[in-house]
């Protein structure tokens, strides 16, 4: 009913000017993407030397075969999806239980270790590179998969606390203490009654973790050695920067790279926006 | 098994793997990285190098004290990086959130869709596309520019952040519009409802019902943009290396410098994290007291 | 359908899991095996055949030998490097500078004093004197065996335009001055150069001028004390450079031209001059993946290879003189022992990697302008004009004078760098650089 009052107060002006903003915004992410693909079918020759704006006079596919070939994307591009998968399902699984334990269990530690958690947040990943390598030497997991899965998952916690603690705190105490009535103990109740009404803040966190580890360069790339365990974004760096001699290669390279989760999203794109603030509503 | 001692056993299960974790892979290279910063540490072997020495803050008043002052440009930076998301992105997103919200144009899904789209992107992938995009002399934008005015020369030389600012606000915002749009569609419409009989025009509604509702949220939102704005680095990082002329370079791209760039100095990099965490630890205790002194009920 | 997509994402998961851990791999015996830490571009011309020219060959060539490669590109290449370095874990074979990027490891004694070996061998009467020489790195001692020689300055003059102009190459500063005008009026820039990443200018054309005006040996003079950067030779340097800027001789938007688009300004005729490193002659040659090259042989014949014109302004101490440092190269691991037959595997490699074979075929693919070996005959290979004229950029000057990121150290020579583009962007004055400079350099003194 409001809804439909106010549309008919809203002029014609106003509405313009809605759409001007939104398709701007919609113009701003799209023709670049766009504008990049176009411009991975150019030589490295052609793309320098004629207009940039330009659709290319012959469509050059070579950049795609070689790209892939030299930078073994195939075998990265299922290392990647294996990292994230799984820092996924351990960060979620990990975060929940803890953020169940500190909404809902009553002891006078919490604070302390709910803090010392929310400190991780504030942490730029550059300043523990350099301890955590030497750390994972020490471990005797460098180069391997459990080497990087377990800094992923320690990186994806202090968000996933903050944001499963807020969570578990709306769920009411009424259905705990209904459960512990029963005669449920907490793991039961957390396994029973919390872990299947926190579906909303799992899938916000499971896509921000999921993006973030599939974009995630600077440690794999110091904790692995060997082609056979790194991810895509290596891959992708081996052909970018700044003193990258051929444009053609590397933007094939950045469109490899780009793809896969282009279509992750084209897939979940309703699950990913509701998702996201699904678990950032608080109660 | 009495039931206090269930509960204390179910809190040490359910939170020692992810306690341990953390420790392991955060907490002690943070406090690994605080020692550093107070030793004389200069790149090679760590343990059993007999030249290291505690040398206390003197990385700290050189870093405070050393001729470039590179120190406050880049905290200057960060501010600014700090000052868009908060009051760039939030109100930002918290509109174009009212906007969507309001059902006047079609397609709501498709720009909630088309806005979040640069949230899943790689910055560096964003980062190399827009330096090629927008940035400098030879860019595509500088020949668009150009098709309309032949001499244009490309002139942000005197405000370089600008267009990292732009690129920043653009591709954090859609974040803020999902959470907004979500949180506003959760709002009790027979509220607004009943207050709108009672006379209240939009904006009232507004101030009195909507925003006070969403305080919580908008505490959440400013604590992630700005733990995320004193971390951004590879998008800086990628699109203007810094430059010109340091001119860009944000805390943590100092850093990294300090770290990895020639003869590394260590005990300056790390204390240069030390203190950004110092800082954004300030900035969000600072946010709390805001949202306590202004916030309304939750 | 909801239970479809669920069923369908946990085989994926359990599929994930299977394929992960199942790809372990035994090691084989009886082999040595050798860690190497490669700097690849990937996007460079010819880079496929590396891996089959370089790699593959000498495995063939060596069948005890098992490398295990790891190739890195720019940054991510200084990261790993750096945290080898902290937990003193080296590669066994490693690709490094000679100083700059690379100070790590030489400082710290990370790689190997190769000096013995190479007198073992008695490779002396194969290599330019200078690259055996232990000086010229970063710790006074031979941690890398070069594979070039670097001329920083190559001042690339493109004829077809200034024949447009009516105009010869200029001889001197004030020719150059004289031609911004006329080239201004037809739309020309007058010399090109990438100055938004800040080591360019320093490297590829600073240096150079530093050694003009302050003359030979000025790094050692100030390194012992004898000599300040705020003197009045190497302030009168710094000056000469915002002269340039405010000549128009260098437009000042080059502050926001990047190191990969100048080259295609250059070929497509945008400026009369153009200023980079002896190593950027490898982007205009042909790519033989491609077939295709950003100036074609045909169009190499008019650029011309020189270094920078004679500097005409009082003060100056010396001219036809050029900025040069040893190239990359490589090093050994110091924790493989002495004797070892590691050591003899890993010497073998370095030996082939800056050997005959594969210097000729670097040269030959634009990798390497110079190399630093004696016994390659350039006259035999197949070269396109412009490597031509690069190899031959040796007989256009007769002093070579330091390259500052070789012979200064990081915080040194940084916040110089950042100085020149402030001075190109009219930011900060000649003397203030030279104080800032000064003050970096005598904190770093008393931290040594």
């Amino acid at each position: 009913m409001a809804a439909r009052l106010e549309n008919r107060n809203v002029s014609f002006v106003v509405k313009f000017c809605i759409y001007a903003v939104m398709l701007a915004f919609t113009a701003l992410a799209v023709y670049p993407i766009f504008w990049l693909i176009i411009q991975s079918f150019k030589t490295t020759q052609e793309y320098l030397t004629t207009s940039k704006l330009a659709f290319p006079r012959n469509w050059f596919t070579g950049n795609y075969p070689y790209s892939w070939r030299m930078g073994k994307f195939g075998t990265l591009l299922m290392n990647s999806v294996f990292y994230s998968v799984t820092t996924v399902l351990a960060v979620v699984i990990l975060s929940l239980m803890a953020g169940f334990a500190f909404a809902k269990l009553k002891f006078r530690i919490t604070p302390l270790l709910h803090g010392l958690f929310i400190i991780g947040i504030l942490i730029t990943l550059q300043s523990i590179m350099i301890p955590l390598f030497l750390m994972v030497n020490a471990a005797k997991l460098y180069n391997t998969r459990l080497g990087v899965l377990i800094p992923y998952i320690g990186l994806g916690l202090p968000m996933g606390v903050y944001l499963c603690t807020e969570f578990v705190k709306s769920i009411p105490n009424e259905l705990i203490e209904s459960g512990r009535l029963d005669g449920a103990g907490y793991m039961r109740i957390f396994s029973g009654i919390v872990f299947p009404m926190c579906a909303p803040v799992a899938v916000t966190l499971g896509i921000l973790t999921f993006t973030g580890t599939w974009n995630e360069f600077i440690l794999i790339n110091i904790l692995t050695s060997s082609d056979a365990i790194k991810s895509i974004p290596v891959g992708v760096a081996r052909f970018s920067g700044a003193l990258a001699s051929d444009y053609g290669k590397q933007f094939s390279a950045l469109v490899i790279g780009l793809v896969p989760i282009l279509i992750f999203y084209a897939i979940f794109r309703k699950q990913i926006t509701r998702g996201v603030a699904a678990g950032a509503v608080k109660g | 098994m009495t039931s206090k001692t269930e509960e204390k056993i179910s809190y040490i299960a359910l939170i020692t793997p992810a306690l341990l974790i953390y420790l392991a892979v955060i907490a002690f290279p943070i406090v690994f990285s605080i020692l550093l910063s107070l030793t004389n540490y200069n790149g090679g072997k760590i343990f059993g190098n007999p030249n290291i020495k505690f040398v206390g803050f003197d990385s700290y008043i050189y870093m405070l004290t050393e001729p470039t002052r590179n120190f406050y440009m880049a905290l200057k930076n960060n501010m600014l990086i700090v000052a868009v998301s908060v009051f760039g992105q939030i109100p930002l997103g918290f509109i174009l959130a009212y906007i969507l919200n309001q059902k006047v144009v079609k397609g709501s899904n498709f720009f909630q869709t088309m806005i979040y789209l640069p949230n899943v992107i790689s910055p560096v992938i964003i980062g190399i596309l827009f330096k090629s995009f927008y940035y400098g002399q030879n860019s595509v934008f500088m020949e668009i520019i150009r098709k309309f005015k032949p001499n244009a020369e490309f002139s942000i030389l005197s405000q370089p952040m600008i267009p990292v600012l732009i690129v920043i606000l653009w591709m954090y915002t859609g974040f803020y519009v999902i959470i907004f749009l979500a949180n506003l569609q959760r709002i009790d419409s027979a509220i607004i409802e009943a207050a709108r009989i009672d006379g209240a025009n939009e904006r009232q509604i507004l101030a009195r019902i909507v925003l006070p509702a969403l305080s919580g949220v908008i505490v959440t939102c400013a604590i992630l943009a700005i733990s995320g704005s004193l971390k951004s680095f590879d998008l800086i990082y990628v699109m203007t290396g810094g430059g010109p002329a340091s001119q860009t370079r944000v805390l943590s791209l100092y850093m990294y410098f300090m770290a990895f760039m020639g003869a590394p100095n260590y005990p300056l990099a790390n204390a240069i994290s030390t203190v950004m965490v110092i800082i954004s630890f300030i900035l969000i205790i600072l946010t709390r007291r805001v949202e306590k002194i202004f916030g309304g009920k939750e | 359908m909801k239970q479809a997509k669920k069923t369908m994402i946990g085989i994926l998961m359990i599929l994930m899991l299977v394929l992960g851990f199942a790809a372990c791999k035994g090691k084989e015996s009886g082999k040595i095996e050798l860690t190497v830490l490669n700097y690849f571009d990937m996007t460079v011309a010819n880079a496929s055949d590396e891996i089959t020219v370089i790699w593959d060959q000498f495995e063939k060539d060596n069948p005890d030998i098992k490398l295990v490669r790891e190739d890195l590109f720019n940054e991510p290449f200084h990261n790993k490097t750096e945290s080898y370095a902290a937990s003193g874990q080296m590669p066994d074979v490693i690709y490094a500078w000679p100083s700059g990027r690379s100070t790590t490891l030489h400082s710290q004694r990370l790689l190997k004093d190769l000096g013995p070996l190479v007198q073992k061998d008695n490779l002396a009467p194969l290599y330019t004197p200078v690259a055996l020489d232990p000086s010229q790195q970063a710790s006074g001692y031979m941690g890398i065996l070069p594979q070039s020689m670097t001329a920083t300055n190559a001042f690339f003059v493109n004829l077809e335009v200034l024949r447009d102009c009516g105009l010869e190459p200029a001889k001197t500063y004030t020719e150059l001055k004289a031609q911004v005008p006329i080239l201004k009026a037809k739309g020309y820039e007058t010399i090109l150069m990438a100055n938004e990443d800040t080591w360019v200018m320093q490297s590829c054309l600073f240096s150079l001028v530093a050694g003009r005006f302050c003359g030979e040996g000025w790094e050692q003079k100030i390194l012992s004390g004898q000599a300040k950067f705020t003197d009045p030779d190497f302030v009168a340097a710094l000056n000469f450079i915002k002269t340039l800027y405010d000549d128009g001789i260098i437009n000042r938007t080059t502050i926001t031209t990047g190191y990969g688009d100048v080259v295609g300004l250059f070929a497509t005729n945008k400026g009369a001059y153009y200023i980079d490193g002896d190593w950027r002659v490898g982007a205009f040659i042909t790519d033989k993946s491609t077939g295709q090259a950003l100036i074609s042989p045909d169009k190499q014949k008019d650029i011309r290879i020189t270094v920078f014109p004679e500097i005409d302004i009082p003060g100056v101490k010396l001219n036809r003189s050029n900025s040069v440092v040893l190239g990359v190269g490589w090093g050994m691991s110091a924790s493989i022992p002495a004797g070892s037959a590691k050591e003899e595997a890993a010497w073998k490699l370095i030996k082939w990697l800056v050997g005959k074979d594969v210097l000729a075929w670097r040269v030959q693919t634009g990798g390497v302008p110079s190399p630093s070996r004696t016994d390659i005959d350039m006259g035999s290979l197949n070269l396109e004009p412009m490597q031509v004229a690069i190899a031959n950029l040796g007989k256009e000057y007769d002093k070579a004078t330091v390259v500052i990121d070789g012979a200064f150290d990081g915080p040194v020579y940084t916040p110089l760098n950042d100085g020149l583009q402030a001075i190109g962007m009219g930011s900060q004055t000649p003397q203030q650089v030279a104080a800032i400079t000064q003050a970096a350099f005598d904190a770093w003194k008393a931290s040594q």
